[in-house]
């Protein structure tokens, strides 16, 4: 897309009067109706498990102990992708550049959590749970996001959804939620007529059941099918231009373009990618992290592509449990560290920019002198989103126990 | 206090099975375990539930007629217990029984058959495994063309003529010849399935690489398959894939041992311990280590002594690898120093300690691996935080850091090549370290020996291992109390798993009331009870182990090292209920490939009316814990002539057996043990 919405929205709406094949959302501003989907907002999580290697992946090329501490592993200042003279993305990433030129893409670099776990489930845990240091809490956050919002005048089944096989942590609790693995095979019976007096007897069963467990499930699960079913999702073609690259990524985000364009009413989503543990031959340019970014970004960049207009209400955020050692160890890879890199991406984002302060490198610098120091916590970035964009003011009940005004917001999105 | 507790559960007990009684047993009543008393079938079903993956036709009245209390001490020793029929249908798989060594040779690995390739090891004289190997070997020419064109592309002043700088993605006529082979090899595929199996196999064995990769790949592979001997088969399926045979027949092997294995508590354990100590199978040589990791490694210990267990993990090449301790180098050892290997302290000091391996065998560290320079603390972290004290048990970083060190030195001789365990003194850092507030004094590979015994017998380790026993057999939330004493046995009795078992087994919390059917089942819990309750008679394992992967449980597939969760919350979700309830319909209606199950066997010589046949697939499939309301929904459900397939010109026909079936195994009460 050559302008973007953001640049046509700032510029006036007289600019594109005339011009052919406008998103729908353009004409809507031109018509002076512009209201930028009240009640349409939808955010999006994305969970990079395994710990991402935050250095190499945004990294801060005007830095020298960047590479004295990295001399087999990090990216050469003359591959990088320049963001502001300082920090540069991984040239893996190069589908996310126009995005970041469109200012769509705002990076926050040093975030994380301020417990000092380096386990990989513990730190994961924290993360979904949106309590470091709690391991009572029950819920995840993306759950109670949803908690205190005003619901719509009738509820969606795909108001919370997981795109896998399971229901993530970060979605668990009190408002329902569910995971699809796959929607050609959400339904009992597949597209079998003859099995729907089983799909109505197994219905009718969990419906009475006294399990409460899979009672509540139960119920959750057929309301989605039924709505899957009238909404009839499979007339979906990706939106030219959108290239899904091949992996379950990507398939996830796919399926979730489609949910969202077949009008489901999805408020929150969660995706996840493993593979980001590298503990030996991680690579540089090319290599283990290389691979995986460029199905990170591939997926995300087909994504934002195929949702067109949509994405104007949505705002999608990246995290991992932590960072890795700002030093590579001694089999060219790196160990668990402390703060990472998260990226947020949106119609209503304040992009082109890194924010966060840059606590530096240096060994004085570092936490418990090996890791990047934690100078924004999480929880202050997705504070913004949940506040600002989901319009949930309750941020004491989302994040519990954590300080978070919004004059002390990054103030990514406004 | 406490008998009036006892009382009270009691009563419920009684309750429960006059409910149960009531709607299914209800002409069965007579059938109560006359020696052992009323309680006893209840108590059978439970410990089936919990010690098994689930009973099958018969295993209830069986254990009850035994004396349930007898029938876990059976249990408690695997050795006694005759597994012959299973050992009977483990037999064609040939992998099961290999060597590491053995595994790599048969089933190449791309080290190997770039070394054919390059001249440094020799062809397989074996027909079959030739076939293998050339097929590969054509893969690998062809791969490395590709990757020569592609380069000489890339120059522009290349010397090449001006066809060399053509893109390297197939041309027109490239994707012609590509459709053209696929289809003459479907062709003969068809004219080989006429052939007597024997006949085609040498028919097959006497194409060429090209067609014989085609003829793999072709859509009727499986068909081909039909007939052939084990052996033959896995020579198809290796032309295609060599080290997919290996992972194959481990993922096939360990169902059916689910299914039918006798010693079903080993199994269990097998199964707890893999998960405990878990390494994925996708990750480099360990395709070919897990095999020997879970025969060698686990199953040996899985009743015995937890440091036994945990010393054999540590050393075994597979968990080497998967946690990359075999690079870590000490940062001030010979070999980061890069001081010149010394000549051996005393005559033959190298050859007693790797009998085998010396001098030839031994890689030139230095110049090889060049990937190997310092710590990797990666295994040091693990081993504290799931192997023993657990994340809470006590451990800093600098404890992480310093096990590391200890552990420098543990590494694998040639892992691609199925090379064992290994300890490499000029890879071992020099020095004492401190371990959880031991000095561990500097005495090479004995140095992983004393941190281990004293990770082993640390009383965090017995609490973490106490409570994920109990999360496994009893519920989500453990009581505290059985925690204690089963971590008090655990210390009492050096880490005897058997005696922390029995301490646990024989617990009045293990058999409260309000631990009955409790536990959801994990999504391999769920398959195999439910083949298992059907009588089911498995042909060929594959399509269950596509479930599995379709519900997010891969077997050996769990890339963390945390391994599979066995709590409810992460298994009760829409994505799951839905694979659950069409995976129950489509095997009680034989539509899963591979496996037949004939529900007409389960029920028995029932009455033949729907009601009754209801009660009786209850009673068969779940014991006759059906809840009134699942039960009523069903009856209910019994009218709609698409299920009983009644029609009103022919009451007399039988109900649909299998349709019913399958509800009761979608049912909520089947998702629970």
């Amino acid at each position: 897309m050559s302008i973007t919405r953001r640049i046509f929205l700032r510029n006036g709406a007289l600019a594109v009067v005339g011009t052919a094949a406008l998103p729908s959302f353009l004409t809507r501003a031109a018509d002076g109706a512009l209201s930028l989907g009240r009640g349409n907002q939808r955010l999006v999580v994305i969970f990079q498990r395994g710990a991402a290697d935050g250095l190499n992946i945004v990294v801060p090329h005007g830095e020298p102990a960047y590479y004295s501490m990295r001399p087999s592993i990090n990216i050469p200042r003359n591959a990088v992708l320049d963001l502001d003279g300082f920090f540069g993305l991984h040239p893996a990433m190069a589908s996310l550049r126009p995005l970041w030129n469109q200012r769509h893409l705002a990076i926050v670099h040093a975030a994380g959590s301020p417990d000092p776990t380096r386990s990989h489930f513990d730190a994961q845990d924290f993360m979904e749970s949106g309590t470091p240091g709690v391991k009572a809490t029950e819920d995840g956050w993306l759950n109670r996001a949803l908690h205190a919002l005003p619901t719509p005048d009738e509820k969606s089944a795909f108001r919370a959804i997981a795109l896998g096989p399971s229901l993530p942590r970060i979605l668990s609790g009190s408002e329902p939620a569910v995971a699809v693995n796959n929607i050609h095979d959400f339904g009992v019976g597949g597209r079998n007529a003859n099995a729907a007096p089983m799909a109505n007897t197994f219905e009718a069963m969990y419906e009475h059941s006294l399990d409460s467990v899979l009672h509540g499930t139960g119920q959750e699960t057929f309301e989605a099918v039924k709505m899957l079913k009238s909404a009839n999702p499979s007339q979906y073609t990706p939106a030219p231009g959108a290239d899904y690259p091949r992996g379950r990524f990507s398939e996830s985000l796919q399926q979730l373009a489609q949910l969202i364009k077949a009008n489901l009413g999805v408020e929150v989503a969660f995706a996840d990618l493993g593979g980001w543990d590298h503990h030996v031959n991680e690579g540089s340019t090319q290599g283990q992290i290389a691979n995986v970014l460029r199905d990170f970004s591939q997926s995300l960049s087909a994504f934002w592509t195929d949702l067109g207009d949509l994405a104007e209400d949505t705002v999608i955020v990246t995290m991992s449990e932590f960072g890795r050692t700002a030093r590579e160890n001694g089999n060219r890879g790196t160990d668990h560290g402390h703060a990472n890199v998260m990226f947020i991406m949106g119609g209503p984002v304040k992009g082109g920019k890194v924010y966060g302060r840059w606590p530096g490198l240096e060994q004085s610098q570092l936490y418990e002198g090996r890791d990047l120091a934690v100078t924004t916590d999480f929880r202050r970035v997705l504070g913004e989103a949940v506040y600002e964009h989901l319009r949930n003011k309750s941020l004491d009940r989302v994040f519990p126990g954590f300080e978070n005004k919004p004059d002390a917001f990054l103030k990514y999105l406004g | 206090m406490r008998f009036y507790q006892r009382k009270i559960a009691l009563l419920l007990i009684l309750l429960t099975l006059l409910m149960a009684g009531v709607f299914a047993f209800s002409k069965k009543k007579d059938k109560k375990d006359p020696v052992n008393g009323p309680d006893e079938r209840k108590r059978a079903v439970h410990a089936l539930n919990r010690l098994t993956f689930g009973p099958r036709p018969g295993d209830v009245e069986r254990v009850a007629a035994m004396g349930v209390d007898k029938w876990i001490e059976f249990e408690l020793h695997p050795d006694k217990i005759d597994d012959g029929a299973l050992e009977a249908r483990l037999a064609p798989f040939r992998t099961l029984r290999m060597g590491t060594q053995q595994l790599a040779e048969n089933f190449p690995p791309p080290e190997m058959i770039k070394a054919v390739a390059e001249g440094k090891q020799r062809m397989p004289s074996d027909p079959a495994k030739r076939a293998v190997y050339q097929a590969q070997l054509e893969k690998y020419q062809e791969k490395r063309e590709r990757k020569l064109a592609a380069s000489s592309s890339a120059r522009p002043d290349s010397a090449a003529s001006g066809e060399a700088t053509k893109k390297p993605e197939p041309g027109d006529d490239e994707m012609a010849r590509q459709r053209e082979a696929k289809l003459y090899a479907d062709l003969k595929a068809q004219e080989l399935l006429d052939l007597p199996p024997d006949e085609r196999m040498k028919e097959i064995l006497k194409m060429s690489p090209d067609e014989q990769r085609e003829l793999a790949r072709s859509k009727d592979r499986d068909d081909l398959m039909e007939g052939l001997s084990p052996q033959q088969k896995e020579t198809l399926m290796a032309i295609n894939n060599p080290q997919q045979v290996v992972v194959s027949e481990l993922i096939e092997a360990k169902l059916l041992r689910a299914i039918y294995g006798e010693r079903q508590l080993d199994e269990v354990m097998t199964d707890f311990w893999f998960n405990h100590f878990n390494i994925f199978i996708g990750k480099g040589p360990d395709r070919y280590l897990v095999t020997s990791y879970e025969r060698d490694v686990i199953r040996p210990h899985a009743l015995g002594k937890f440091e036994d267990l945990l010393a054999a993990t540590a050393k075994s090449p597979a968990m080497l690898f998967y946690l990359d301790n075999w690079l870590s180098v000490g940062p001030d050892s010979d070999f980061a120093l890069g001081v010149p290997k010394r000549v051996p302290r005393r005559p033959g000091y190298y050859r007693r300690r790797f009998p085998n391996n010396l001098p030839k065998e031994r890689p030139p560290l230095q110049a090889k691996n060049k990937q190997r320079r310092g710590l990797n603390e990666n295994y040091g972290r693990e081993l504290m935080e799931l192997h023993t004290l657990g994340v809470n048990g006590g451990y800093t970083q600098r404890d992480v850091t310093e096990v590391a060190r200890v552990f420098t030195g543990w590494t694998i001789e040639q892992p691609k090549k199925g090379g064992g365990f290994r300890f490499e003194e000029r890879m071992h850092e020099p020095g004492n370290k401190i371990v959880l507030g031991h000095r561990i004094k500097p005495k090479g590979e004995k140095e992983g020996m004393e941190v281990l015994r004293i990770l082993a017998r640390h009383p965090s380790t017995a609490k973490f291992i106490s409570t994920k026993l109990a999360l496994r057999f009893v519920s989500d939330n453990p009581p505290p109390a059985l925690v204690d004493r089963m971590a008090q046995t655990f210390l009492k009795k050096d880490g005897d798993i058997r005696e922390v078992l029995r301490t646990m087994f024989y617990s009045p919390e293990f058999w409260a009331p309000d631990t009955y059917r409790v536990k959801v089942k994990t999504p391999l819990e769920f398959v195999v009870s439910a083949v298992r309750a059907t009588g089911a008679e498995v042909q060929d394992a594959m399509p269950l182990v596509r479930t599995l992967n379709t519900m997010g449980m891969p077997l050996y597939g769990m890339q963390p090292p945390t391994g599979y969760s066995m709590k409810a919350d992460t298994w009760v979700n829409s994505s799951a209920l839905l694979g659950r309830m069409n995976f129950a319909l489509a095997l009680s209606n034989g539509k899963v490939k591979g496996i037949g199950v004939e529900p007409d066997h389960v029920l028995g010589s029932a009455p033949s009316d729907a009601e009754g046949t209801l009660a009786a697939l209850e009673n068969a499939l779940l014991a006759g814990d059906v809840s009134k309301q699942t039960h009523e929904t069903i009856l209910k459900q019994l009218d709609e002539p698409q299920i009983s397939k009644r029609r009103l010109d022919d009451p007399a026909r039988p109900p649909d057996v299998a349709g019913i079936a399958g509800l009761i195994l979608g049912s909520p009460e089947f998702q629970r043990r």
